[in-house]
């Protein structure tokens, strides 16, 4: 087979301060016609550069210092301006990793798509790519989209000229799993309608397994291994990618793997949790208001000392605004809320020191919730002087340095900013941040979403070190089933703000009951190419709560809500009782 | 959308209102009685206290600013205290030569800044970008007075191509006072164009950075495509509203220049007005000023409206 694509010992500089970084170092790899080939790893690899490379894109100050990149025969690097814009979306395009901000706001769809300048009717494209109603949607403007509507846009808009070359820079970051799904259905479905090669950028072992027939694993800018993808995924030779495939949490984890060096995995078994251990936080029918409309319906749960609660759901399902309330940056408008040393309800502004001190959040973005202007020291000192854990300057320094080192950070970081860490250190510095006060409950808010996976295997190990030690409650907030898999004792998921299903994570895995339970773990993707997706077994439901029968009791605290089939033309099935099993 | 102009509309009304009011109360405010001050101090008491009632000083304040203000409504703002004409005549005759400066200034200031800003922005760290950013920066950090006098230096002067003053009252024909438009309205080109110029040349290289436009390229189109129809769209939005804030500084800009110049325009009369103590000339332009201000500041959000389809669908999301 003729290669489309071929990457002959490629080296990229990146121009920094008077000098040159490099970023890609002679890397080679190729992709025959129909064929896809994964470009996998973590931030900084080079994988983005390269994929740029194939349109012949570099960002502002790189430059090839050595190598070439040929695509449908063309030397694409030294094409002429006129033909590398001809050679851009003909033969080669490009879906960009965000639609939300890979589209024009001040443009409509329709013409977005239009002025690529195929001979594919906008509307067939639409259709194409499975949006509904399409003349409708091609005079809508992007922010009036749903994020997987504005993927799809993004696809229609790379294939509307036909190229033969696919670029997927990560296609799916940033979707909810459920969509991520069918967004990745919808890419398989067109490479192989259309017959096109595809390259596809990903973080995400899980994704590339789905999608890949090759796969090329990079490393600040070096190729570690290359392989078909069942054979890289089944053995793999380098001992960084073994350790990459090892950190990627399953939905079959029985506890939290711990990874070794070479990419060895050992399950730590569950922390076992005294019954008798002290509610921390107890929450009943808590109700939270945005405006009008109405982001969490009466959850109700209780965290204890050294238990890992985890909410789980899509974005919009609550968790975070959950979180949030309990943190006291919002207020509710219903229920109570009742930590062990006072009320919840009040906002953190006008709770106790005391309690406020017990309650901790750590957020979803390191880089952005510390001061960009103070030290990383400063950050975890601050508290420690607000609360008045400690008395004095060099008392206070001496403390969070302490702090420091029990987020396994080398104390010496202290006087770093923010800026000059790696994202992974950031987020242990959020983490001692929020310890300083001493507190005994912790909330963290999706606090691995923004990791890289060797990083977040590291962060989950802090966190489960850290709950054991400190007899520390924590309500884990995240929307990937497998990550919380290994972490929590509790799951409770959550849809549109209401609670479907909640129990021990063993129980709640082993025997999911609700259908958007079902439906969520389906979606997730395992590092496996052999690996059978899950398929939802029930394509549509409704909910059949009623006021005195809410739930379906499964033992030992596993509820489901009820709910009851509906067939695709819209007639309600008999009305049963739910086991376990689904609907038969 | 409609609800939104509406919104800024009566927002508009208000501020209005209340600048009124604030015009009013400072004029008030000031020290000293208007009749003594007309009369001078050696007036009777009679006579000072006849020409209280003859100008209504004697009714209570609030009676006083709704009478003002009804007849501002109606174009009246009463009579100059020293020429005894009546204020809104004296006022439109030196705000129309001023307009005249005013126009020529924003035609080319605005035009050629956002074209200036947006070339550096394009080419960023690259000589012109230089050239244009450090001339605009000299520009910025040079009173408009000295930037007049320098300009006088050399095209009257060195160079006699423009009047260095201008000896017409405020009843000449726009057509004479035309040659002498240039000069000032360059002096204040200067200063307000760096701002714009700036503005304009950050915000083009915040969005040609952006993955819109990066995605844009991909996709084959050329430069000048992906620059007009993706990039400035977004790019001008941010410069709108600083072209309306300068727009609205000319008002003031031009007491300065066209005191240089001796323009009879309403910057002179507003300094001739205030070393005469005529209190309802001055009242009338800094009423005027006000309006200039928020109808500035209302072009530029119905402006950005049709920039931003976000806020002309009413930021409904999906």
């Amino acid at each position: 087979m003729a290669s489309i694509v071929s990457v002959n010992s490629l080296s990229v500089s990146y121009r920094s301060g008077g000098r040159d970084v490099p970023v890609v170092h002679e890397v080679s790899w190729g992709v025959a016609e129909g064929r896809t080939l994964a470009l996998v790893g973590e931030s900084g690899s080079g994988k983005s550069t390269l994929a740029g490379t194939l349109l012949g894109h570099l960002r502002h100050g790189s430059r090839i210092t050595d190598g070439s990149v040929h695509v449908d025969g063309k030397d694409v690097f030294a094409l002429p301006a006129r033909e590398l814009r001809r050679l851009r979306g003909t033969t080669v395009a490009m879906v960009a990793q965000n639609a939300g901000h890979a589209l024009t706001p001040s443009m409509r769809i329709g013409r977005q798509i239009e002025e690529v300048g195929g001979d594919v009717p906008v509307l067939d494209l639409l259709e194409q790519v499975r949006l509904p109603r399409p003349a409708e949607l091609a005079r809508r403007y992007p922010h009036e989209l749903s994020g997987g509507q504005q993927q799809r846009v993004a696809i229609a808009m790379a294939i509307a000229a036909r190229p033969k070359v696919l670029v997927l820079d990560e296609p799916t970051t940033g979707l909810d799993v459920v969509t991520q799904r069918s967004v990745l259905d919808l890419i398989g479905a067109l490479r192989d309608e259309l017959g096109l090669a595809a390259v596809l950028v990903s973080h995400d072992l899980g994704v590339v397994a789905r999608m890949a027939d090759e796969v090329t694993v990079l490393r600040s800018g070096r190729v570690v291994e290359s392989a078909p993808t069942r054979r890289l995924f089944t053995a793999p030779q380098d001992p960084y990618t073994r350790r990459l495939l090892a950190s990627v949490p399953r939905l079959d984890d029985a506890g939290l793997a711990l990874v070794g060096e070479t990419g060895e995995r050992e399950i730590r078994p569950r922390a076992v949790l005294s019954p008798e251990a002290e509610v921390a936080v107890s929450a009943r029918d808590v109700t939270i208001d945005y405006g009008s409309s109405r982001a969490v319906h009466g959850v109700s749960f209780d965290v204890r000392r050294g238990e890992v609660l985890a909410l789980v759901g899509e974005s919009g399902s609550g968790k975070s605004t959950l979180a949030w309330t309990l943190a006291g940056l919002r207020t509710s408008s219903g229920g109570t809320m009742i930590h062990a040393s006072g009320d919840l309800a009040r906002l953190a502004g006008k709770r106790p020191l005391d309690l406020r001190r017990r309650v901790q959040l750590v957020f979803q973005n390191a880089d952005t919730s510390l001061n960009p202007r103070r030290s990383v020291g400063d950050a975890v000192r601050r508290p420690l002087r607000f609360f008045g854990t400690v008395q004095g300057r060099t008392q206070a320094a001496a403390r969070a340095r302490e702090l420091i080192s029990d987020v396994r950070l080398d104390p010496a970081l202290a006087d770093r900013l923010p800026a000059q860490l790696s994202g992974g250190q950031r987020q242990r510095i959020g983490i001692a941040r929020a310890l300083a006060g001493g507190p005994d409950v912790l909330i963290a808010d999706e606090i691995t979403t923004a990791l890289d996976v060797s990083v977040q295997a590291d962060v989950l190990r802090l966190l489960d070190d850290l709950r054991r030690e400190r007899d520390l409650a924590c309500l884990f907030i995240s929307h990937d089933l497998a990550v919380v898999r290994g972490i929590a004792d509790r799951v409770i998921v959550l849809r549109h703000g209401v609670v479907v299903e909640e129990g021990p994570t063993e129980a709640v895995f082993a025997e999911p009951g609700h259908p958007y339970t079902r439906q969520l773990m389906a979606a997730a993707l395992e590092p496996d190419p052999d690996a059978r997706p899950l398929a939802a077994d029930v394509a549509d439901w409704a909910d059949a709560a009623e006021p005195d029968s809410v739930w379906t009791d499964h033992g030992h605290g596993h509820r489901v809500r009820r709910w009851r089939p509906v067939t695709t033309d819209g007639t309600v099935p008999t009305e049963r009782t739910v086991t376990t099993e689904g609907v038969a | 959308m409609l609800s939104f102009v509406a919104r800024r509309v009566g927002a508009a009304a208000g501020t209005l209102v209340l600048s009124s009011v604030i015009v009013f109360l400072a004029v008030q405010a000031l020290p000293g009685d208007v009749a003594t001050q007309i009369l001078g101090k050696d007036a009777t008491p009679d006579a000072v206290a006849a020409l209280r009632g003859k100008l209504g000083l004697d009714q209570p304040a609030w009676e006083r600013y709704a009478h003002w203000m009804r007849g501002a409504l109606h174009g009246d703002f009463g009579a100059s205290l020293v020429s005894s004409r009546p204020v809104g005549g004296e006022v439109a005759t030196y705000l129309g030569n001023s307009a005249l400066i005013a126009l020529v200034t924003v035609l080319f200031a605005v035009t050629g800044s956002i074209v200036l800003g947006i070339v550096a922005g394009l080419n960023r760290d690259r000589w012109p970008d230089h050239l244009i950013s450090t001339v605009s920066l000299v520009g910025m950090s040079v009173p408009e007075f000295v930037v007049a006098t320098v300009l006088v230096l050399c095209f009257s002067v060195a160079l006699p191509w423009f009047p260095a003053v201008v000896l017409y009252g405020p009843e000449a024909s726009a057509g004479r006072l035309l040659p002498a438009v240039w000069l000032p309205a360059l002096a204040l080109a200067v200063v307000m164009a760096a701002y714009i110029v700036r503005m304009a040349r950050t915000s083009v290289i915040d969005v040609m950075a952006s993955e819109y436009v990066t995605t844009a390229r991909l996709k084959g189109l050329s430069t000048w495509r992906v620059v007009t129809r993706h990039a400035l769209p977004s790019a001008l939005l941010p410069t709108l509203h600083v072209i309306a804030l300068n727009v609205a500084w000319l008002a003031g800009g031009v007491a300065v220049v066209e005191n240089v110049f001796n323009y009879p325009g309403i910057g002179k009369l507003m300094l001739s007005s205030v070393q005469n103590r005529d209190l309802p000339v001055i009242q009338a332009i800094a009423l005027i000023s006000a309006v200039i201000y928020v109808v500035c500041n209302l072009a530029a959000d119905v402006g950005a409206m049709a920039l931003n389809p976000k806020l002309r669908t009413g930021g409904r999301t999906r």
